[in-house]
């Protein structure tokens, strides 16, 4: 499937407060963990090999499960048929806990549903509904009643290394 | 033929799509079906393919609208150096609303909106609190959403952000210039059950709509602020109780 590589090139460039040189390790039997600097950057996991400039491949986070493992591993498991699951683990067990945080927030969809809640409620307070000053109080994705289902993807790029 | 269809989680619909990548070349359009997930936009040959051509990430690029060659044509610009796609729909409704959908996709565009929410619903919330009785706390909430006074904060920041170079035309763009006139909010009152299911399992860890960072602190906060509704609730209810028997009892649900 093709996607626009140059973009994504250009947007794992993008600065990021989650960044960081994590042991990670790939989906197949007998994938080992390396070491890789894994960013995020809006709801993609880039990991790039050290020092360097391009990344090996990006992780779409969402229909994800990402799963404290022990005290300084985490996993992000795809809720595809084949249950790709990535391992990382950190230097310590806060960094850990800040990834799992950051991923989980980083979704899109958790964001979708939080501004559900907020319209829902702030329209319950106020008699109003926040999002008719933006003009896209019909938006499908902003509907109460609706669910995003995505497309579960593997990672873009080829997995051939991780 | 085909339409645009507005799912309820997605946007379908066919542009034709051009392979637009020097300007040298001349621009041929090819027909693609387009669905808008997320910040994703993919396409495919035909509708009913399972198997996708491809995808185009919706983040740094601006939408516009464009006339030129192709009627009801717009693009996505990602800058210098970067491709251009165009497209163009079959009507200007499509276009329209081809082009408001994209333009609010990017997940910078709901970050910076789910931020401006959250901000509402804290003063929204410490309105409501101030004065329950008189609701004239709560117009300050209200007045600030109508007026737009806190916005909208997020096209501007948005527009600022999707400009990469001097040479950009501000297009403004439609959610803007389009008053809302046009659109009438739906009926509210039967979607507050979907917020917060009562009945339903937990959710997930992932999926929990956190409204901060910490759950624990949240849930306090509006075990507290539930809390105090059922209070005085209460004690209305047991002071129209002592007026009718004087005879003291338990109360039936411990709230401390």
């Amino acid at each position: 499937m093709r996607f626009n590589e140059k973009e994504m090139v250009s947007l794992s460039r993008q600065p990021s407060e989650m960044a960081a040189e994590l042991g990670m390790r790939g989906p197949k039997k007998g994938d080992v963990v390396k070491r890789r600097l894994v960013k995020l950057v809006v709801n993609f996991l880039f990991y790039f090999r050290i020092d360097e400039e391009e990344p090996i491949g990006a992780l779409l986070l969402e229909q994800c499960r990402v799963e404290k493992e022990d005290k300084q591993t985490f996993s992000i498991a795809f809720l595809d048929e084949a249950e790709r699951k990535y391992v990382f683990e950190c230097d310590s067990e806060d960094q850990c806990k800040e990834w799992i945080d950051a991923i989980i927030k980083a979704s899109y969809e958790f964001m979708r549903k939080n501004l559900i809640f907020y319209r829902t409620e702030i329209h319950r307070l106020t008699g109003k509904d926040p999002l008719e000053q933006y003009g896209i109080s019909d938006e499908a994705r902003f509907q109460v009643s609706n669910g995003l289902t995505l497309v579960s993807l593997p990672p873009f790029y080829t997995n051939k290394a991780i | 033929m085909y339409f645009t269809n507005m799912n309820r989680d997605e946007i379908t619909g066919v542009v034709a799509r051009s392979s637009f990548r020097q300007k040298m070349r001349t621009a041929t359009f090819q027909r693609r079906w387009f669905v808008l997930k997320a910040n994703l936009l993919f396409y495919q040959e035909r509708p009913a393919d399972r198997h996708l051509l491809g995808v185009i990430v919706l983040e740094g690029c601006a939408v516009r609208c464009l006339e030129a060659e192709e009627p009801f044509a717009f693009s996505l610009v990602f800058g210098p150096g970067l491709k251009t796609y165009t497209l163009s729909a079959e009507s200007r409704q499509t276009q329209e609303s081809w082009v408001e959908a994209l333009m609010s996709a990017s997940h910078c565009y709901l970050s910076l909106l789910v931020r401006d929410l959250e901000r509402l619903y804290e003063e929204a919330k410490q309105g409501s609190r101030a004065s329950r009785s008189s609701g004239s706390a709560l117009s300050l909430a209200m007045n600030r959403i109508s007026s737009g006074a806190l916005g909208p904060p997020v096209d501007v920041s948005v527009r600022e952000w999707r400009s990469f170079s001097a040479s950009t035309v501000p297009q403004a763009p439609p959610s803007s210039t389009k008053v809302v006139t046009k659109k009438s909010p739906k009926v509210w009152s039967r979607r507050n059950a979907y917020v917060t299911p009562l009945n339903g399992p937990a959710p997930l860890y992932g999926e929990w709509p956190l409204v901060g960072s910490d759950a624990m602190e949240e849930f306090s906060k509006l075990h507290d602020y539930y809390g105090q509704e059922v209070g005085r609730v209460r004690e209305e209810w047991l002071r129209g109780k002592r007026v009718e028997e004087d005879t003291s009892e338990e109360a039936l649900i411990d709230l401390q």
